[in-house]
Parts: structure tokens; C-alpha cells; sequence
């Protein structure tokens, strides 16, 4: 499987992404930010990219100004 | 030649140790690698083909002997990680007992995003629970549609006994909608805490 891992710069925007990705049907896993990629907040997205569309993704979340980095990760 | 002693240890300890020695030889330089359990010997083989090295291995009593040739060397982007089989889960003796449907005191909204980043990390690490225990209404975690129903169900996969309180089930009227693991009842889940080497309450 591959996924993708988006970091946000904060706890409050991971939950407010949790809210955006629930209210459009996209399935994702909240997990701790993996160990290579530093970052200030500790919780990260996890989201299946063969079964969700990584476009609309960051187009819901982009749309309500949630900013944020995106990983690979097998 | 150089010598990397991996007795006793579990992935990904022997590859990075490998890396770290061959990348301070000189080429064509030989090391010798020692390891005593085979998923280690595959795992640290694996990692040495890949990036274009020939292994000899030998085996004197418990202790695996590998032989490499130093050519060429590894990659600092190379992940010691990925060369980690799956068959190389170790079930310790601890026990998780999940007493609520959040970690720790607090907001009730952080609490909920930390339980599940918990969990969700439980499958990645090497050390597992022997078993995880849901009261209370930690019990929801555990239901069909928990948001981390698949790394419950991976972990018992793997081989984690996953127990969900009877009585707890039954008060928030949920007992069809338990998802993973067995209903449980006290005698049972006291046992497990009782033996268990430590008990981890999130």
C-alpha cells in the first residue's frame, strides 16, 4: 500500500482537517508524525493514496486555508 | 577484518550497525557479521544484495557467520526500516488497558486524536502487547465503526489478544457492534493484568 502523510503546523489544524476529510467521505488515519519528518506538532494525516484522490484531497483542504506538507511513504 | 557483532539483536539494529561499518571501510575490504536468529540473517542479507553485495553465510552452533565483500557503498538515504521483514514481530508481555475512548486527562477533543494516533502506532512498533484490553468506554474503539478498526485488526493479525469488556458492551448496548477481538468478562481481564509484565494505561 502507499500512502501519504500530511503534516500540519499545529494540533488544532489536524483536527480541523479530521472535520473537512470526515464531512467529504475521505477515509484517513491519524498517526504519529513519522520519525523522518520533523515537525513542530507530533500528530499527522495518514491518508491511502490508491484508494483516495490526493487532488481533492488538497483541494477540500486548501479551500478552507489549511496549509500543509505532504510526504510519501510506503 | 572487521567484525559486527548482532548477537541479540532485533531489526533494524544489525542493518544499521552493517551500514554503519561498511561505509566505514575501505572498498574491497572484508567484514564479518555476526547474528543469532535467521529472520535477521534474511533481513541483513536482503539489505546487502540489494545495494549490489555478495553474502556468504556459515552457521558454527546458534551464531550465524556472514561474509561481505565491501563494494561499493550504501547510500545515506538507504532505510535500515524497510529491510525489516514482517515475520519479525515480537508479542511481549505487556498489556494495554484502554479504560476510555481518549488518552489522558484534558480536553476532551485532544484526548480523542490522541488515542487514535496510540493506537494507530501499536502496528509499527516492534515490541507488541500481548494483549489489549477495552473497559469502559474505551469498548468504542473497538467497534465496527472505530476509526482505528484496521490497526486493531492488524494487531491481531499479528497475533495481540484483543479483549473488549462484556458488561461494558452490554451497557452501552453495543455487544452486535463489536468489530474485533473477543467479549470478555472481570476474571478474565483480571487475569490478564495480573500477569502481565506491565500494564499500560493510555
Amino acid at each position: 500500500m502507499k500512502y501519504i502523510i500530511l503534516i500540519f503546523e499545529s494540533i488544532h489544524k489536524v483536527m480541523k482537517a479530521e472535520q473537512i476529510l470526515a464531512a467529504n467521505k475521505i477515509k484517513y488515519d491519524i498517526i504519529p508524525t513519522p520519525k523522518e519528518f520533523s515537525s513542530d506538532c507530533g500528530i499527522s494525516v495518514r491518508i491511502d493514496s490508491s484508494v483516495e484522490d490526493i487532488e481533492i484531497i488538497k483541494s477540500v483542504l486548501l479551500k478552507n486555508n489549511l496549509n500543509f506538507q505532504i510526504h510519501n511513504k510506503k | 577484518m572487521k567484525t559486527v557483532d548482532a548477537k541479540g539483536k532485533l531489526c533494524p539494529v544489525p542493518i544499521i550497525m552493517t551500514k554503519k561499518a561498511i561505509n566505514e571501510m575501505k572498498e574491497n575490504e572484508s567484514l564479518k557479521i555476526l547474528i543469532d536468529n535467521e529472520t535477521s540473517v534474511k533481513n541483513v542479507t536482503r539489505f546487502l544484495e540489494e545495494n549490489g553485495m555478495k553474502v556468504s553465510t556459515k552457521k558454527e552452533g546458534n551464531v550465524y557467520e556472514l561474509m561481505v565483500n565491501k563494494t561499493g557503498s550504501i547510500p545515506e538515504s538507504v532505510n535500515a526500516e524497510d529491510y525489516c521483514s514482517v515475520d519479525n514481530i515480537q508479542i511481549t508481555n505487556y498489556v494495554v488497558a484502554i479504560q476510555r475512548n481518549r488518552l489522558g486527562d484534558g480536553a476532551e477533543e485532544l484526548g480523542t486524536i490522541l488515542i487514535k494516533g496510540f493506537i494507530n502506532t501499536l502496528p509499527e512498533v516492534s515490541l507488541k502487547p500481548k494483549t489489549i484490553v477495552f473497559l469502559n468506554s474505551g469498548i468504542f474503539l473497538a467497534l465496527k465503526d472505530s476509526p482505528v478498526l484496521e490497526s486493531l485488526k492488524k494487531l491481531e493479525q499479528m497475533g495481540v489478544e484483543i479483549l473488549a469488556c462484556g458488561t461494558c458492551l452490554d451497557f452501552y448496548k453495543k455487544k452486535e457492534e463489536l468489530g474485533v477481538g473477543n467479549i470478555s468478562n472481570m476474571y478474565d481481564i483480571l487475569e490478564k493484568l495480573s500477569k502481565a509484565g506491565n500494564v499500560i494505561y493510555p
